[in-house]
């Protein structure tokens, strides 16, 4: 009886406990001075929103990135007047961290999360050929996509615009949940971005969710 | 699957619109039929939403020099230039704003924006551009 009364006094202290605290790189390495780690905070347009990193992100993926950045959008974007200038795309090196800092760090950010999304809507069935070419259209001609995204063409060349962050190998990088709430009701993360929003079923939106992380580029 | 593909490598080109696509300029027609010439006058906040959105592509000072133009297959509209803009009436670009390029047998890499602006604010997106270009229609 005593046992179990421990073991239910652990588990209720246990969720209780208080997120991870945040680790001293953020602030050292000024993170906060281009991310937003809160929906509170102003609104930067310079680096991705992180306040809700653990629904965005793979794990291994950002630990990695933490360590040897690459650059996802190619356009830095000003604060100021958020005005996307011509003399913007210049990219801003992006600090590195050593492999526990940055495991540190992606820990702490993957605890950052929103309530409330839909989850489970993208099944882990690949599309067929029929599907992917459908979504293809869907992505470059009806929606649009490929004039603010990078992604591949039908012989694997790079193409697109560099205003909205690449896709290309975008599926190590994001979490099929996200890309299916951000298609559907990107207002939950960010009050105006600079996409269009569009009206999607849900099998629309999963289909194009399903093509989008799976823009593969080989090395 | 060829004409699939056809349809693919069109992404850019100013084709007309395959038969798929005759619902919207269905809708299109139902928008002519309503009074669309409101005049709603340019404020700041429609210069904001001019950066903030149409820049990408079209350039901040609206001459088709945005950041994504140089990868676009067709280079986005100057909406400095007169020549063009001038054969076209308020309707016309009202519609390639709401319903995107696609819809009015333009270049389908511009979006759609009916679900991102309220069509008071396409009106007033409309009027500057013609303020840009300094023109009306013939």
């Amino acid at each position: 009886m005593r046992i179990v009364v421990i073991v239910l006094l652990f588990l209720c202290c246990g969720s209780a406990l208080p997120a991870l605290a945040e680790p001293v790189e953020i602030r050292e390495n000024g993170c906060k001075e281009c991310h937003r780690f809160s929906s509170h905070d102003k609104e930067f347009y310079k680096g991705p929103d992180l306040f809700f990193a653990g629904n965005k992100f793979y794990k291994n993926w950002l630990t990695k990135f933490l360590q040897s950045p690459m650059v996802i959008r190619e356009v830095n974007v000003f604060s100021g007047s958020n005005v996307l200038r011509e003399e913007s795309k210049a990219i801003d090196s992006h600090v590195a961290l050593k492999e526990d800092e940055s495991e540190r760090v992606t820990n702490f950010l993957m605890t950052l999360r929103l309530p409330n999304l839909e989850l489970g809507k993208v099944d882990e069935e690949p599309l067929s050929k029929g599907e992917r070419a459908r979504a293809k259209v869907l992505f470059e001609r009806t929606f649009g996509c490929i004039s603010c995204h990078r992604a591949l063409n039908l012989v694997g060349k790079v193409r697109g615009g560099v205003s909205g962050p690449s896709l290309i190998n975008s599926g190590e990088r994001l979490k099929p949940d996200w890309v299916f709430n951000w298609l559907k009701k990107p207002q939950q993360f960010m009050h105006e971005g600079r996409m269009p929003v569009y009206d999607l079923n849900e099998e629309t939106t999963v289909l194009i969710t399903k093509y989008i992380l799976n823009i593969r580029k080989n090395p | 699957m060829l004409p699939v593909f056809v349809v693919v490598l069109g992404c850019g080109s100013e084709t007309i619109p395959s038969q798929a696509e005759t619902p919207k300029i269905d809708a299109i027609e139902s928008i002519d039929s309503q009074s669309v010439e409101m005049m709603i006058s340019v404020t700041q906040e429609t210069r904001q939403l001019y950066q903030r959105y149409c820049a990408q592509c079209h350039g901040v000072k609206g001459k088709g020099d945005g950041i994504n133009a140089l990868y676009l297959v067709v280079p986005p509209r100057d909406h400095t230039k007169s020549d063009y803009l001038e054969t076209r009436t308020d309707q016309q670009l009202f519609n390639a704003i709401k319903l995107g390029g696609l819809a009015v047998g333009r270049a389908p890499c511009m979006p759609a924006w009916e679900h991102t602006f309220e069509d008071k604010i396409i009106h007033t997106l409309v009027n500057y551009i013609r303020e840009l270009c300094n023109c009306k229609t013939l």
